[in-house]
């Protein structure tokens, strides 16, 4: 059983077709990065595979359940860290965990929320207000708020967009330490956090996903010098 | 249980802006105090009636702030995170209703003692008013829902300050709509806020006279489909901004 399963995924935005029938198949506990350039489809993709936005056409299995049928079931199995910080700006940062934990209903929550305190190192912030918080510390909540739940499907939208070197490879640190436990799907612009982060890489183009496999297998299909290099070759078409 | 844990948040949010708390409170409080330093010879200003158009201004004011709250919420990404939860449409359009309610019940209690501090006599048809407004006040949240969805936060300013200006001079707080006349008589006649402020008196005053038919048809048309068209509106839009 896949963790994520689309078949023939299509979006249409009037004439603009933004997803163009990708097939996809994620195991479970993958790290799977959806690269492309701007407007390749990505964000669109994750918005379908989230429950966000309808298909046009197509279908989408999440733990073998139909998307359709079965959307609130598995809206209560993933979460999402969106591209913009996604908190609430005049409650604390332990408000946000507790309202999070009330959106999901846990059981646990006082324990859920120690867990993720100690695993973001959240304690200096845990009381201020998350408007005040600085962009990075911002970004670090978002997604710690997002594995309230204990999702068993993450989406992460370039979760370290804007972030500085140091609370990046935190962040990575973080991301590794979840890989293995839960499926994540990351997107993200920097080809170094593709690289060293995901088990494999789907690289999409106007709206289609147009290669898949682990970064080593991309580079020599390309015959690129760097990951880099390879993702630009595909990306353009090899007109670069 | 999602739509109350919901309700708080909003309720938080609301009540930690001080610019709100100005607009819907201590704004609506000071007009109340100061209108009556003043010996004004009409009866819109004595103490009976414009108690009850404080109580209008305050709730034109719920609109102002709620629909900025709804449109900062749909701008960020704070709903599309949630539009991934297991939240329904029901629960945030319950939220947003319900979070208000208490701030309604405090503009009301304040309203109230500072009017009686001033010279109300107390009444029983004091708390039967404060009632009837937390019923009114759900017209005039809903219709910021229905501002939040359809525009920006910028635009939620622009329509929201026209709203406070509409029950300012269309509702008879400020003067009868009979002083202008004409084309001005039948766009009071046409809104919903006079109905609301007759409602609002009579029931203070135990006393239903100006309260016709008309008022009443007009009120429930307007209460009736302003909910609908904001929960409608809100539904079409958590997809569409999502796109």
């Amino acid at each position: 059983m896949y963790s994520i399963e689309t078949k023939k995924l299509t979006k249409k935005f009037k004439d603009k077709i933004a997803v163009n029938g990708i097939d996809l198949n994620i195991k479970q506990g993958e790290l799977f990065a959806l690269l492309g350039t701007n407007g390749a489809g990505k964000t669109t993709t994750i918005k379908m595979i989230s429950g966000l936005i309808l298909p046009t056409s197509g279908s989408i299995k999440i733990l073998d359940m139909d998307m359709k049928k079965d959307v609130f079931k598995i809206k209560e199995i993933l979460n999402v860290s969106p591209q913009e910080t996604a908190i609430a700006p005049n409650l604390t940062v332990k408000e946000n965990l507790e309202f999070t934990a009330g959106v999901y209903m846990i059981k646990d929550k006082d324990k859920k929320i120690n867990e993720l305190i100690k695993l973001f190192k959240l304690d200096e912030v845990l009381n201020k207000r998350a408007k005040t918080l600085s962009g990075g510390w911002q970004r670090k909540v978002s997604i710690a708020i997002s594995l309230i739940n204990d999702p068993k499907i993450l989406f992460l939208d370039e979760p370290t967009l804007g972030l500085d070197v140091i609370a990046r490879k935190e962040l990575w640190k973080i991301i590794n330490e979840l890989k293995g436990k839960i499926t994540i799907i990351l997107t993200t612009h920097y080809m170094e956090e593709a690289e060293s982060l995901s088990d494999r890489i789907g690289i999409m183009v106007s709206g289609s996903i147009v290669e898949v496999g682990t970064s080593e297998e991309l580079i020599n299909k390309t015959k690129a010098k760097n990951f880099e290099d390879a993702f630009v070759s595909i990306a353009t078409g090899g007109e670069l | 249980m999602r739509m109350i844990n919901f309700a708080k948040r909003n309720f938080k949010e609301l009540i930690r802006d001080p610019l709100s708390l100005v607009f819907e409170i201590v704004l609506p409080l000071f007009l109340l105090f100061i209108f009556q330093q003043f010996d004004i010879p009409a009866d819109n200003y004595r103490l009976e009636n414009f108690t009850p158009s404080i109580i209008l201004f305050g709730f034109s004011f719920i609109t102002l702030f709620s629909a900025t709250l709804i449109s900062k919420d749909r701008t960020s990404s704070f709903l599309i995170r949630l539009g991934t939860s297991p939240m329904k449409s029901s629960d945030y359009i319950l939220g947003y209703i319900i979070s208000l309610i208490p701030i309604v019940l405090i503009q009301n209690i304040l309203f109230f003692l500072t009017a009686i501090i001033m010279g109300l006599e107390f009444s029983i048809s004091i708390i039967s008013t404060i009632l009837v407004s937390i019923i009114i006040s759900i017209f005039f949240i809903s219709l910021g829902i229905l501002i939040g969805s359809l525009v920006s936060e910028k635009g939620t300013g622009g329509l929201g300050s026209i709203i406070v200006q509409l029950v300012c001079f269309t509702s008879g707080m400020y003067f009868p709509k009979e002083v202008i006349g004409g084309v001005f008589e039948v766009i009071c006649k046409s809104l919903p806020f006079e109905a609301c402020l007759n409602i609002i008196q009579g029931t203070l005053h135990n006393d239903f006279s100006n309260l016709t038919l008309i008022h009443i048809i007009v009120f429930l048309i307007y209460f009736i489909a302003v909910i609908l068209l904001s929960i409608i509106v809100f539904k079409k839009r958590m997809v569409s901004d999502n796109k």
